[in-house]
């Protein structure tokens, strides 16, 4: 059931914190969903523009690449909110109680660590095509019509810090989870069964987002 | 440590990590990092050496996720998803239904032949498989067909939108190698179609040995079914406008993509698509794109580490060692992608073996100018390059439906979650058989593919 | 000692002098220093620079249009119309220019110091349909030309088009674009010569620059004997270069001409006059204003790349 689970709430503070996050991460999603919809109009512009008055999108590809910046990273939290980065639960799927919390928080600390060092090797990344003296601050261009990167390169270090923010608040979940033998612990995505699926989706439309759907 | 050594090591410890649990992106970027750690501790000392690790491995993610090539892969997504709401996947499926539902597991081959239509206006085989499993699966679950059964056809369906055109997968070859990017998503179109036919042979077969999979779906008139045309045939329309675009010079083939989004729009919204809906298709391909970005990043982190452990380096004279034909020798290679596909995503295994696998079957064919008389396959270069891209593209769609990373299995799984991730690889288990079938077809009768090339460019 | 060298792509005449240069080091030291030449394994084309100042290989190609202001000194040879004819005269400008504080101060912001160019020629038009001699042609003609070069042709009305290189035969194909602006190999690589029915000959529109640079630290941890192996050796592996280009790469580009009939189209010297005078006039007007905002010597780049022309034409 990899690309689903669901999140519980509660009043506590862990999962205040956690809805808390949740709604910045679905407008960032949303503004990447966006930016697809907004490229899309833009090659339409490209085709009807050149066809038509003879005139494209000056530096199309240039923007077409800052633009996808945006929707490669921007949701990256929100996905592992909802439980949407894909994984293989053949073996985790079949634990419970605290075997599972084990589990589950190796592989979050993992993860965290690893975006940890992506977020700096990211920012570094940025800040060599950032400088305060230059024009634009630019130190690096796009091929054709010279845009500046830095704020495409700046735009992943953030997201990749958001996902790290979202990560510590897992490893939090999940370590309340051991240590409280929780079995329906808050703010963490659950492997669910098919049972409780079935009763979740027979009230929900087809179609709706899984985040939507959990926050009604 | 030899780099080489470390290579298979950290290549073990990925399909470890994979294997309990860790999300799979993030398994390889993590291992594709440790390996540049390791690499370079050893060149400079493990506090520079992780300095460089650090540096390298975080300019990966935006330097390769911004690269024009793979901007297709939202906007095919979103058609998909606009396709949905336009209604045009659900009468496609209405009108396959009526027409082929009297076979033995009528509605599996139904759905074959819907997923195949589809495919002609989506370019990504994940997003197929999503929106079928929202159109398909209740349909036949409500008519008493095996659960695993119906998630395999759903799977294997969506594969088809990777050789019929347009498609991403083939656009990324074009890419890697070099070659014409119209010319590949035109010798896509018979190959696609004829896996199809074999898809549909082999859901009759089945059902046929065993009924319990699932009953033929008869009553239908024929006037039902003429009545069923129409509201498939806008899909024709999209199509045909794609086509126009791409032959008569309006736009190259991903400006094409855009303009066939933007007719499905104008359709969902002429059918009434409202705001919240159209949220929902957004934030559902921002979700599906997101988890496929971060998948290609997190694989190319591993790739630039195999890069450095020279990997590929070892393989290519491996392979230009071997003493034997050259059939041979490309039938070794493609088993090989067959073992590595299970383990791999579909963009990063040819991300990852092309540069070293493409040379060498354009040599043992003779080389790039070869004419097809003095050619190992009997083809020119230029024709090799397109009989090997629409081959190593279908093994890179199997590979989406074998266990333990097929993508397409975890998105049917994902839209159903009442279906576990195991039974859907269960289910299209018997689709491998198929897609054997289709590549050695492929490899016996190359025509297949080149007759479409060969017509229009004489 | 093992060196990486990272560049991109597949081993082709634009790669040439780096495998000579392996080859030449590893010779003169006995197999003591030997260079590892990865094609796209160790980085992104546009981001040698970034690998070379991490520090993640050694050695390095780039070309200085990929990204302007990662490297705005080396610009200077990709002006429209400096007037360069040859390789040998491209050779000589871009060593001069190399050779000047300016640029290398800019080069070591990347810690990265430049060993050779990799010349390219002149990046001349091919086009599908009637042949276009005169400035009037050109307008409203969809070409595929990037940066500086798109500028210049769009300064004399014609419509530059942005897509990639590998689109460009499709597009050509389908009509989308009438020409496209490569150097030789590319013409040949991404095929547009199939399709076309004239080259320019001498239209000389400007071309890429493309240096091959090393880590200043790893140079300067070289033994003496081993720094010696490169210094020798690269004029060595680049009159190797150009050598194989004009020999493999115009040689075969002749005979192809040749044989698809493609018309070598001249283009008079009062239309050159005229074109230099639309475009370059006014580009190297807006480059110098740019770079003197920045604080970079402009006057001081021009003359010395027009000074080591004439120099050069003796
Ligand atoms: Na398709
Ligand atoms: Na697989």
């Amino acid at each position: 059931m990899a690309g689903h689970s669901s999140v519980r709430e509660d009043s506590s503070a862990l999962s205040r914190a956690d809805r808390a996050l949740f709604r910045v991460e679905s407008g960032l999603n949303l503004a990447a969903g966006v930016v697809v919809f907004a490229l899309m109009l833009l090659a339409v512009a490209q085709i009807m523009g050149r066809k038509l008055f003879n005139v494209p999108v000056p530096g199309f590809i240039d923007w077409v690449e800052q633009a996808m910046a945006v929707f490669a990273f921007l949701g990256i939290a929100y996905c592992q909110r909802v439980g949407g980065h894909i994984r293989m639960d053949i073996l985790i799927g079949r634990l419970t109680g605290r075997a599972l919390w084990v589990a589950e928080l190796i592989s979050t600390v993992l993860m965290l660590l690893l975006t940890l060092a992506l977020t700096v090797g990211a920012f570094r990344h940025f800040q060599r095509a950032f400088d305060w003296n230059a024009t634009w601050f630019s130190r690096d261009s796009s091929i054709d019509i010279a845009l500046p990167l830095w704020p495409a390169k700046l735009l992943v270090p953030l997201a990749l810090g958001l996902l790290a923010l979202r990560l510590a608040l897992q490893i939090w979940g999940f370590w309340r989870a051991l240590r409280d033998d929780d079995d329906a612990p808050v703010a963490v995505p659950l492997i669910e069964s098919a049972a409780e699926v079935a009763a979740a989706e027979a009230e929900t439309v087809i179609g709706e987002p899984v985040g939507e759907r959990e926050r009604g | 440590m030899d780099p080489l050594n470390i290579g298979l090591i950290l290549s073990g410890l990925l399909v470890v990590l994979v294997l309990i649990g860790v999300r799979v992106g993030f398994a390889a970027a993590f291992v594709g990092f440790a390996g540049l750690f390791w690499i370079f501790a050893q060149k400079m000392g493990l506090e520079k050496g992780f300095d460089v690790a650090v540096s390298m491995a975080g300019s990966v993610p935006h330097s390769k996720a911004t690269t024009y090539s793979l901007s297709l892969i939202p906007t095919f997504i979103l058609i998909g998803y606009l396709a949905y709401y336009a209604g045009l996947t659900k009468y496609l499926f209405e009108a396959a239904k009526r027409w082929v539902g009297w076979l033995p597991g009528g509605l599996g081959v139904a759905t074959v032949f819907a997923t195949a239509g589809f495919a002609a206006v989506s370019g990504a085989s994940v997003a197929t498989s999503a929106v079928f499993a929202r159109i398909a699966i209740p349909e036949m679950l409500a008519e008493g067909y095996d659960r695993r059964f119906a998630a395999g056809v759903v799977a294997a369906g969506g594969t088809l939108a990777s050789l019929i055109p347009p498609s991403a997968i083939l656009v990324i070859y074009a890419i890697i190698v070099e070659q014409s990017v119209g010319q590949l998503l035109l010798a896509g179109f018979i190959p696609g179609a004829y896996s199809a036919l074999i898809y549909g042979l082999l859901v009759i077969l089945m059902a046929k040995f065993r009924p319990s999979l699932g009953p033929a779906v008869r009553g239908f008139t024929w006037k039902q079914r003429f009545e069923s045309i129409p509201g498939a045939l806008p899909i024709f329309f999209v199509v045909a406008i794609i086509i126009y675009c791409i032959y008569f010079g309006w736009g190259t083939p991903t400006e094409a993509g855009a303009l066939g989004a933007f007719v499905v729009l104008c359709m969902a919204l002429w059918n009434g698509m409202k705001w919240g809906q159209l949220k929902s298709a957004l934030m559902e391909s921002a979700k599906l794109t997101v988890m496929i970005f971060t998948i290609i990043w997190g694989v190319l982190i591993y790739v630039r580490f195999l890069g450095f452990a020279d990997l590929p380096g070892a393989f290519a004279d491996f392979l230009s060692g071997l003493d034997q034909s050259p059939m041979v020798t490309l039938i070794m290679i493609l088993l090989a992608y067959a073992v590595l596909g299970m383990f791999m995503d579909a963009i990063g295994m040819l991300l990852l073996t092309l540069p070293v696998v493409y040379p060498a079957v354009m040599a043992l064919n003779g080389g790039l100018n070869v004419s097809a008389a003095d050619s190992a396959f009997g083809m020119t270069g230029s024709e090799c390059a397109i009989w090997f891209g629409i081959i190593v593209v279908k093994m890179a769609e199997l590979c989406l439906i074998t266990p333990p990373i097929g993508l397409n299995c975890f998105v049917v799984a994902g839209v159903r979650p009442d279906i576990s991730v195991q039974d859907v690889f269960r289910g299209a288990t018997p689709f491998f058989v198929a897609d054997a079938i289709t590549i050695a077809g492929l490899i016996a009768f190359p025509g297949i593919v080149l007759y479409l090339p060969r017509l229009l460019l004489g | 000692l093992e060196w990486n060298v990272s560049t991109w792509g597949k081993r082709r005449a634009f790669t040439e002098h780096l495998e000579k240069l392996a080859e030449l080091v590893s010779e003169k030291t006995n197999g003591d220093f030997t260079m590892n030449v990865s094609y796209g394994g160790l980085s992104n084309n546009k981001e040698n620079l970034d690998g070379i100042q991490i520090g993640a290989f050694e050695m390095a190609q780039f070309c200085a249009g990929y990204h302007e202001d990662k490297n705005p000194t080396v610009t200077v040879l990709e002006l429209p119309f400096i007037g360069v004819q040859t390789l040998e005269e491209e050779v000589a400008v871009s060593e001069a220019v190399y050779a000047l504080p300016a640029v290398k101060e800019d080069m070591a912001r990347w810690n990265a110091m430049i060993l050779m160019p990799s010349p390219m020629p002149q990046y001349n038009i091919v086009g599908t349909g009637e042949p276009r001699r005169t400035l009037a042609d050109f307008e409203g003609m969809r070409v595929r030309a990037t940066g500086g070069l798109g500028e210049a042709f769009a300064a004399v009305g014609a419509v530059p088009t942005s897509m990639t290189a590998s689109e460009v035969y499709s597009a050509m194909e389908s009509g989308v674009i009438d020409t496209a602006a490569f150097a030789q190999h590319a013409h040949l690589s991404f095929r547009t010569i199939d399709l076309a029915t004239w080259w320019t000959e001498n239209l000389n529109p400007g071309t890429v620059n493309c240096p091959v640079v090393a880590n200043i630290d790893a140079y300067e941890a070289l033994t003496p004997e081993q720094k010696q192996a490169l210094d020798e050796s690269a004029p060595e592996a680049l009159a190797y270069y150009v050598q194989n280009y004009e020999k493999n790469v115009i040689g075969e580009w002749n005979r192809i001409l040749e044989e698809k009939g493609v018309e070598k189209v001249h283009v008079s010297d009062e239309e050159i006059a005229a074109f230099r005078e639309a475009a370059g006039g006014p580009a190297r007007a807006a480059w110098t204003e740019q770079m003197k905002a920045q604080g970079l010597p402009a006057e001081e780049l021009l003359a010395t790349v027009d000074e080591a022309l004439a120099k050069a034409r003796e």
